[in-house]
C-alpha cells in the first residue's frame, strides 16, 4: 500500500509539472502577442507607415491666386477644438516633448487655402498644411504674429481677423516609419539578388554536378559550419568587409544598405543552399536518366527538368529568407547602422525595422510605443510568411504522393 | 537524327562548351559559399589580434592577460585608453547561458514530452504550431517584451522582497529573456527525440507494471537522451549568441565581477553592442576581439558538451 | 564487320570499382533485327545494355576497356561525343518514367534539345512519334494533358514515342514491361515486332518467354559472361551449352 502511495504522489507531481511546463509556452506566446498588440495598436495607421520620421519645419506664404474665404465646415468641433471660418482650419492644443504648449491641425477644410501653399524655403515648391500638422507661427503684415505658446484660441481669433499672411510656419508630423519600411523593402530585394542565384546556384552544383568525394564533403561541411555562427559575429565581418569594400567602390561613407545586403547574403547562404539541396534531392533520377538518354546535355537535363520540379523548395527557401531578413537585428546594427532616416540612399547609412526597434528602444528615453508598433507590423508578416511556407510544405508533399 | 545514317564521331561540339561553363560557374558558386567561413573567421581573428599586437596609435598594446582576466571593461577615457578586459564578461555570459538553460532545459523538454506522448492529438498539434510560432519570432521582439513586461516583473518581485534592482535590469531579466527564447529549440528538438524511441521499450515497461509516468520518464526520457542532450547543446549556442534582446535588458554593466542576480549585467554580445552608434580607431577594433573571445567560448562549451555527451552515451549499450 | 552490324562489341570488360560484372563480352548486333538479352537478375544484361549508350558514364565507380564500335567507330574514344551517340541509340527503362509536363512537351523534349523550335515542325514530329507508338489515337484528344494521368501502359507507349521522336537508329528496352500488367504487355510487345522494321531493337526481359515470342536473336548472360547467343530458332530448342538448358528449362534463376 505504502509503495503504491508513493508511486502515486510521484506520478501526480511529475504530470503536474509537465502540464504545467507545457503551459509556460502557451502563457508566453500570448502575453508576446497581448503586450505588443496593447502597446502598439493605437499608433498603428496607414500614416504612420508612410510618414517621415523626422518632422520638417517649413516656412510657407500664400500663393498669389489664394487668399481668405469662407468655408463653413460640415464638421461639430468639441470645445478644445477651435475654428476658423475664413480659412477653413481647426486648431487644437497640445503638450510637446518639453512640456510646452503646441499648436497642432485637427482639420482642414479641402477647399482652404491653406492646401496650397508656396514655400519660401529651399526644397520642394508646392507644400501644404495636413492633420495634425504642428503650426509654429504665423506672421502678418501690421500686426503682430500669432505664436504657439498663445495657444489655438488666440491664433484662430488672430486668423480671424486677416485677410493674408505674411508667413506660415508649420512642421510636419514626424515619427512615420517609412523610411525603415523603404529599407527593409530594399534589403530583401538586394539581398535575395545576391544570395539567391549563389545559393541556388551552389545547390545545383552540389547536387547535380560535384561527385561524392572527400572534397564536395569538404565544400559542404564549410557550408554548414556557418550555420552556428552567432549573427553578431556575421555583423562584425559585414563591417570590416563589406563596408569597406562598399566605401571603396561607391561613394559610401559608412554602413550602408548595399553592405547590410551583402552580410545578409553570407548569413542566409547555408539555409537558401539546404532548402534547395533537399528540393533537388526529392526529384527522381528517372527523370534525369530520361533526359540524358534522349541526348540532352547535363545543362539542359538540370534547367528544364530538374529544377522546374524544384521550384515549391526554392520558394520556401525564399520566404525563409524574407522571414530572416525582416527579423535580423544584431547584424544590422553593425552592417547598416542605425540611423534612422527619411531619404533612403542605398549608399547610405538607414535602418531596418527591427534595427529600428533596437535604435529607440535603447535611446533614452525608450519608446516602447512606436517599438511595439513596429513590432506589431513584423509579427504579422512573419505569421503570413510562415503560414505561406507551410502550406508549400503541404502542397510539396502531395506532389510526391502523386507520382509513381 | 537521321535514319540509316551513321553518327560520325563529334568533336566537341558547342553545346558540350555550354555544359563546362555552366559547370564553372556553378562551381565557382560553390566555392564562393564555402569560403564564406573562412572569410569570416579570417577578419575576425585579423582585426581582433591587432590591438595585442599593435601600438594602436599610440595608445599602447592591449594586455592578453588583463583582457582577459580583468574586471573592468575600460579603464579611463574612452578613445584614450588601452586597458580594457571582458574577464567578468565572460564569466557572466557563461552564468547567463548556464542559468537559463536551468529554466528552459526542464521546461522545454517537459513540454516535448506532453506534445509527443500526452497530450491528445488535436491539442499537441496546437502546441506544436504554438512552438513553431514562438520560433519564429524575432529575437529583438523578445528584447522588446523583456523590457516592457520582464523588467517591471523584476523590479516589482525584488521590491517585493526588499532587493533594490536597477529598474529590473539584471542578470535575472536577462537569464528570463534567454530562457523564454530558447524553450522552442529545446521543445522542438526534444520531441523528434522522444517520438522516435521505440514503442517496444514502452510496452516492456508498463508490461512490468509500471504507470504509464514511470515509463515516460524512466524509460522514454531516458532513450531520447542523446537527442534531448544535443537540444541543450543548441539551445546553450543559442543563449550565448544572443545579442540585441539581452541588450535591451541586461543593464550594460561596466566593471567588477558579480553573481548577484539583481545586479545589472553585461554579456560579450551586448559589449560588442553598446556603444556602436560612434565609434573608431581600438575601441572598434576591440569588439573584434571580443568576437574571438565569444567564438573560442562557443567552441569550448560545444566541445565540453559533446565530451559529456558521448561520456553519458556510453552508459547505453547500443 | 558487314554493313548490317549495328554493334560490335569487342572484348568488353567492365568493373564497379574492383568488382567485376562483364568478363570478356563479345557479341555482333545486327540491324533492323530484335536482339534480346536474358538471364537471371544480376547477370549483367542490364548494365550490358547500358554500355551501348554510355548511360555507365553516370555512375562514378564504373569503368571499362575494350571496344564497342557502333557502325564501325569506338564510342568509347575520347572524342566521342555521348550527346549525338545518344540521339542515335534511345533507351526504355524499365519503369516509365514520363516528365511531370504535357504529352505534348514530354515528346518535343529531345527535339527541342536540339534546337528544334518551329512549332509546326514540333507538332508532325510529336503526331508521327505518337502513331509510331500506337498511342495517338487513344491521346489526340489531351496532348495537352499531364503526362502522369495516363495509365502504366500508356506511359510506357509514351516513353517509347519520346525516344522514337529522336529518330534514333537503335532502341534499348531495359525490361520495359516488367512494370505493367499482362494487357499492357502484349500490346508493347505487338508494337516493339512492329518497330523493328524501322529501328534495331535490344531489350533486356527476365521473361524468356517474352525473349522467345518476340526476338530474333537471343543472348543468354550469366555472372557477367555471354554464355550463348544465336538465333531463337535454334537456342530455345536446341541450346549449345547446358547452362543456357538449364536456365531455360528452369532450373535455375
Amino acid at each position: 500500500m505504502l509503495m503504491l502511495n508513493k508511486r502515486k504522489t510521484y506520478d501526480i507531481t511529475m504530470q503536474t509539472l509537465t502540464y504545467l511546463s507545457s503551459l509556460v509556452s502557451i502563457v508566453v506566446l500570448l502575453a508576446i502577442v497581448f503586450f505588443v498588440f496593447q502597446k502598439g495598436y493605437k499608433l498603428l495607421s496607414w500614416d504612420l507607415m508612410t510618414h517621415n520620421y523626422q518632422s520638417v519645419t517649413y516656412i510657407a506664404d500664400l500663393k498669389d491666386d489664394q487668399s481668405s474665404g469662407v468655408f463653413i465646415s460640415p464638421k461639430t468641433f468639441d470645445e478644445d477644438t477651435f475654428y476658423s471660418i475664413k480659412w477653413g482650419i481647426a486648431l487644437k492644443d497640445d503638450e510637446n516633448l518639453i512640456g510646452g504648449t503646441s499648436v497642432f491641425v485637427t482639420y482642414i477644410h479641402p477647399d482652404s487655402p491653406l492646401n496650397a501653399l508656396n514655400n519660401k524655403g529651399v526644397g520642394v515648391e508646392d507644400i501644404y498644411v495636413k492633420e495634425d500638422y504642428q503650426i509654429i507661427r504665423i506672421a502678418f503684415d501690421g500686426s503682430s504674429s500669432a505664436l504657439a505658446i498663445h495657444g489655438a484660441k488666440h491664433m484662430i481669433e488672430v486668423l480671424d481677423t486677416q485677410n493674408s499672411f505674411r508667413e506660415l510656419e508649420f512642421s510636419t508630423t514626424g515619427g512615420g516609419i517609412r523610411g525603415s519600411i523603404i529599407t527593409t523593402l530594399y534589403l530583401i530585394v538586394l539581398t535575395l539578388v545576391f544570395a539567391l542565384p549563389i545559393g541556388v546556384g551552389a545547390a545545383i552544383y552540389l547536387t547535380e554536378y560535384a561527385k561524392n568525394n572527400r572534397f564536395t564533403r569538404f565544400l559542404r561541411q564549410m557550408i554548414e559550419t556557418l550555420t552556428g555562427i552567432p549573427s553578431i559575429i556575421y555583423g562584425l565581418m559585414g563591417l570590416a568587409v563589406f563596408v569597406h569594400l562598399t566605401i571603396r567602390l561607391t561613394d559610401a561613407t559608412g554602413a550602408n544598405i548595399i553592405s547590410g545586403a551583402l552580410t545578409l547574403t553570407v548569413i542566409l547562404l547555408p539555409v537558401i543552399i539546404r532548402t534547395t539541396e533537399e528540393s533537388l534531392k526529392v526529384v527522381p533520377d528517372d527523370y534525369r536518366f530520361a533526359s540524358l538518354a534522349l541526348g540532352a546535355s547535363q545543362t539542359q537535363t538540370t534547367f528544364k527538368v530538374v529544377l522546374p520540379n524544384a521550384t515549391a523548395g526554392i520558394l520556401t527557401a525564399t520566404l525563409l529568407a524574407i522571414g530572416r531578413i525582416i527579423g535580423e537585428s544584431a547584424a544590422l546594427v553593425f552592417a547598416i547602422g542605425t540611423a534612422v532616416k527619411d531619404d533612403i540612399r542605398l549608399t547610405e547609412k538607414s535602418t531596418s525595422l527591427a534595427v529600428h526597434i533596437w535604435s529607440m528602444m535603447t535611446d533614452e528615453p525608450a519608446n516602447i510605443e512606436l517599438s511595439s508598433t513596429i513590432a506589431l507590423i513584423i509579427l504579422a508578416i512573419v505569421l503570413v510568411l510562415n503560414i505561406s511556407i507551410k502550406l508549400l510544405s503541404k502542397r510539396m508533399l502531395r506532389k510526391q504522393g502523386v507520382k509513381r | 537524327m537521321q535514319l540509316n545514317v551513321t553518327p560520325t564521331i563529334m568533336q566537341n561540339k558547342p553545346k558540350n562548351m555550354n555544359d563546362k561553363i555552366v559547370k564553372i560557374v556553378l562551381l565557382s558558386f560553390t566555392l564562393l559559399s564555402s569560403s564564406f567561413i573562412f572569410i569570416v573567421a579570417g577578419t575576425i581573428l585579423l582585426k581582433g589580434i591587432t590591438p595585442f599586437i599593435t601600438q594602436n596609435l599610440g595608445l599602447g598594446k592591449v594586455s592578453l592577460i588583463s583582457f582577459l582576466t580583468g574586471d573592468t571593461w575600460l579603464i579611463g577615457e574612452a578613445f584614450q585608453s588601452n586597458l580594457y578586459s571582458v574577464g567578468f564578461i565572460i564569466v557572466s555570459t557563461l552564468m547567463i547561458a548556464l542559468l537559463s538553460l536551468l529554466v528552459s532545459f526542464p521546461i522545454g523538454v517537459l513540454t516535448a514530452l506532453f506534445i509527443a506522448k500526452v497530450a491528445l492529438k488535436r491539442l499537441a498539434n496546437i502546441l506544436r504550431t504554438v512552438i513553431e510560432l514562438l520560433a519564429s519570432i524575432p529575437s529583438i521582439i523578445y528584447g522588446l517584451f523583456g523590457a516592457g513586461i520582464i523588467l517591471n516583473l523584476v523590479y516589482n518581485l525584488s521590491a517585493a522582497f526588499g532587493y533594490q534592482s536597477k529598474g529590473g535590469n539584471s542578470m535575472l531579466a536577462s537569464v528570463l529573456v534567454i530562457a523564454i527564447m530558447t524553450i522552442p529549440t529545446i521543445t522542438s528538438i526534444s520531441e523528434v527525440a522522444i517520438r522516435s524511441v521505440d514503442k517496444k521499450l514502452e510496452e516492456g515497461s508498463l508490461a512490468l507494471g509500471a504507470s504509464k509516468t514511470q515509463t515516460h520518464f524512466k524509460v522514454v526520457l531516458f532513450a531520447a537522451k542523446s537527442g534531448i542532450f544535443t537540444s541543450a547543446i543548441l539551445g546553450v549556442g543559442r543563449a550565448l549568441g544572443e545579442a540585441t534582446a539581452v541588450s535591451l535588458v541586461a543593464g550594460g554593466r561596466r566593471s567588477g565581477y558579480s553573481f548577484d542576480l539583481l545586479d545589472t549585467t553585461s554579456t560579450l554580445t551586448t559589449i560588442m553592442l553598446e556603444g556602436m552608434k560612434e565609434t573608431t580607431g581600438l575601441d572598434y577594433d576591440i569588439r573584434f576581439s571580443v568576437g574571438i573571445v565569444l567564438i573560442v567560448v562557443i567552441i569550448l562549451t560545444n566541445l565540453i558538451l559533446n565530451w559529456i555527451k558521448r561520456k553519458v552515451g556510453n552508459v547505453d549499450v547500443k | 564487320m558487314n554493313e548490317n552490324t549495328v554493334f560490335d562489341v569487342k572484348d568488353l570488360n567492365l568493373y564497379y570499382g574492383e568488382k567485376q560484372a562483364l568478363k570478356n563480352i563479345e557479341i555482333p548486333i545486327y540491324k533492323n533485327q530484335i536482339t534480346a538479352l536474358i538471364g537471371p537478375s544480376g547477370c549483367g544484361k542490364s548494365t550490358f545494355l547500358r554500355t551501348l549508350n554510355r548511360m555507365n558514364d553516370l555512375i562514378d565507380e564504373c569503368h571499362l576497356d575494350g571496344q564497342i564500335n557502333y557502325y564501325d567507330q569506338n564510342i568509347y574514344h575520347q572524342n566521342m561525343d555521348v550527346i549525338s551517340l545518344r540521339t542515335h541509340v534511345g533507351m526504355v527503362f524499365q519503369k516509365p518514367n514520363p516528365f511531370p509536363m504535357s504529352i505534348f512537351d514530354n515528346i518535343a523534349y529531345g527535339p527541342r534539345c536540339q534546337g528544334i523550335k518551329d512549332k509546326q515542325v514540333l507538332k508532325e514530329i510529336v503526331e508521327e512519334s505518337l502513331k509510331q507508338a500506337a498511342l495517338y489515337e487513344e491521346v489526340k484528344d489531351r496532348l495537352k494533358e499531364s503526362a502522369l494521368s495516363l495509365s502504366g501502359g500508356q506511359q510506357q507507349r509514351l516513353c517509347i514515342a519520346r525516344t522514337i521522336a529522336m529518330k534514333p537508329d537503335v532502341i534499348l528496352m531495359d525490361e520495359p514491361t516488367s512494370a505493367l500488367d499482362p494487357v499492357a504487355t502484349l500490346k508493347i510487345e505487338d508494337l516493339v515486332v512492329e518497330l523493328k522494321k524501322n529501328y534495331t531493337i535490344i531489350i533486356v526481359t527476365h521473361n524468356m518467354q517474352q525473349a522467345a515470342r518476340i526476338a530474333d536473336k537471343t543472348a543468354f548472360f550469366l555472372m557477367g559472361e555471354l554464355i550463348e547467343y544465336g538465333d531463337n530458332s535454334t537456342l530455345f530448342s536446341t541450346p549449345q551449352f547446358k547452362k543456357t538448358e538449364d536456365y531455360i528449362t528452369g532450373r535455375f534463376g
